[in-house]
């Protein structure tokens, strides 16, 4: 108990570390930046300053105020990325699962997943608007494009690294194909298919904010393009940046904290340690 | 007949006076397993015109170093590998006849254990396959569990038990589904001597109380005379059977008769009976 606390408060320490360097070097950049002459005045403003904006009452075109702005436009991108990561999600595994079941399925359609991968986002992303003539449904799409990969060759990892003994357990007992993936394979797959949720969910995230930038129809990141462009919005921009980068982190623990209900002997583990 | 009735008939004592007359349950006749050479030469020869007959609730010990096809053999059996020529029957049955009707219990050399599942589940994941209901699944597990000594251990999982509860596990739920022939394929020789010595009364009380058939596969020569009621010693190269000893120590055993001298007279014979290794 004595070293698991211990553990804990060090690891505390660097968190903290962390924070205090990265405040301590954003504010002295602002503060350079704010003395030389030439510069906007509000290109890099200083921390405090974003955290007034949240608070700000004022409304900046009319109806909203900057945080309003913020929330409302987070909550579109937010909820075209979720619709997209949990379909891309859902046919990250199933692909798996029949690649896993069919050797000649893999051989064939691995190649097309990795071409699919390499494709820059931003080149696809006019096709895909192109094909579904609708920009609510095109980043959703693009969410789904960029979370299968990662959860389908993951799941698929995990399907191959089964041991043998416990396929040999499974033949000796007669079981059938569906109960060994339905006792076997799926469970012990799980770890992996988490680890693929969690790189491909800040992802979604990403590419949904980078895609609003190109096209119109809100989001995040048609604001943080629009607020860009106007001094009297720069604080809007900034607000994003934060918001962006702390809704990418917090997905990234949602799915572990999900990975953690769903199989309770990781719980164990970690009490032990 | 309740299920928990059924349970507690199957761990009668064992009546030792008639297993002398016990009829063949499993006979192997001529079998020979060859594997193919990966570069084209001559196929391996793991085992070579192996004859065998085993006794219904006999306990019978594979004993060899390695490379003596101990461990084909009993895959052999299991209807894990394949046989080249010759025939094994179970029962009057093939192999893999026996092994549909769930009539095999394996224990393997590692414990193979479902880490998402904890003690009481790993136990109980044979018979959800065979489709036994939930109530009785949940009686013929505790029941198990007791006869293995890990009653207070049913809610944990794996990783939080040492090596010898593990592999004690694996036998559980080996048992669990009341098999008919147990085969154990090196189970202990992953542990310590103190958790193996233990592992071996414990064996010999759960084998006297389920009456099972059991053919142990092991290349430790003092722990196949220990157990067996029957030696068999493989040589490698190509494996083959090259004597198969009685042991007539009496029984029930106890970790005393290690040092009788009637048990090393038996450990040296089966030393002897080795050939060319």
């Amino acid at each position: 108990m004595n070293t698991e606390s211990k553990k804990k408060s060090s690891n505390r320490l660097v968190t903290f570390t962390w924070i205090i360097g990265i405040i301590l070097i954003w504010e002295i950049g602002a503060t350079i930046i704010a003395n030389t002459k030439r510069s906007p005045e509000n290109v890099l403003p200083h921390l405090w300053q974003i955290i007034q904006s949240v608070f700000n009452p004022n409304f900046v075109n009319g109806t909203q105020t900057a945080f309003q702005i913020v929330i409302s436009n987070a909550g579109i991108t937010l909820l075209r990325a979720g619709i997209g990561f949990l379909i891309g999600a859902g046919i990250g595994f199933i692909l798996a699962l029949i690649m896993n079941m069919f050797n000649p399925v893999e051989k064939t359609l691995y190649p097309y997943l990795m071409i699919i991968q390499m494709i820059p986002i931003l080149g696809m992303a006019p096709i895909v608007l192109a094909v579904t003539k609708d920009i609510n449904k095109s980043r959703i799409v693009i969410a789904a494009i960029l979370t299968f990969y990662p959860v389908a060759t993951n799941t698929l990892a995990g399907f191959k690294s089964v041991e043998h003994e416990k396929h040999e357990l499974m033949h000796s007992l007669a079981a059938s194909q569906f109960e060994i993936y339905r006792k076997l394979m799926i469970p012990s797959s799980m770890p992996y298919f988490f680890t693929g949720l969690k790189i491909s969910a800040p992802m979604a995230i990403t590419a949904s904010i980078l895609v609003d930038t190109l096209q119109g129809g809100g989001g995040l990141g048609c604001m943080l393009s629009q607020s860009l462009k106007h001094a009297t919005t720069i604080y809007i921009f900034w607000q994003i940046v934060f918001l962006s980068a702390l809704i990418g982190i917090g997905s990234f623990y949602l799915m572990s904290l999900i990975e953690r209900l769903v199989s309770p002997y990781k719980r164990a583990k970690k009490a032990k340690r | 007949m309740t299920s928990l009735e059924k349970i507690d008939n199957e761990f009668q004592e064992r009546d030792y006076s008639i297993q002398q007359e016990a009829e063949i349950e499993i006979k192997i006749e001529n079998v020979s397993v060859q594997f193919p050479d990966n570069n084209g030469g001559e196929p391996v020869t793991a085992l070579q015109n192996v004859n065998l007959e085993i006794r219904q609730g006999e306990f019978i010990s594979l004993l060899g170093p390695s490379g003596c096809g101990k461990t084909t053999l009993i895959r052999a059996i299991a209807d894990l590998q394949p046989i080249t020529t010759g025939k094994i029957s179970v029962r009057g049955l093939s192999p893999k006849e026996i092994r549909l009707q769930k009539k095999y219990g394996i224990v393997f050399q590692s414990p193979v254990l479902y880490d998402w599942r904890t003690v009481r589940r790993n136990v109980c994941m044979p018979m959800e396959l065979m489709g036994m209901p939930k109530k009785d699944r949940t009686a013929r597990v505790t029941k198990m569990l007791e006869l293995v000594g890990l009653m207070e251990f049913g809610n944990h999982y794996p990783h939080e038990l040492s090596g010898g509860m593990q592999q004690r596990v694996g036998i559980a739920r080996a048992l669990a589904i009341r098999p008919e022939i147990l085969l154990m394929d090196e189970p202990f020789s992953a542990l310590d001597e103190f958790t193996k010595e233990k592992l071996h009364e414990d064996l010999l009380r759960i084998w006297r109380k389920t009456n099972k058939t059991i053919i142990f596969v092991t290349h430790n020569i003092q722990e196949a005379v220990f157990l067996s009621d029957r030696v068999v010693v493989l040589s490698p190269h190509p494996g083959r059977v090259s004597a198969v000893v009685d042991i007539d120590i009496p029984r029930p055993r106890t970790l005393e008769m290690k040092e009788s001298v009637e048990f090393n007279a038996l450990v040296s014979k089966v030393r002897n009976s080795f050939e060319g290794v």
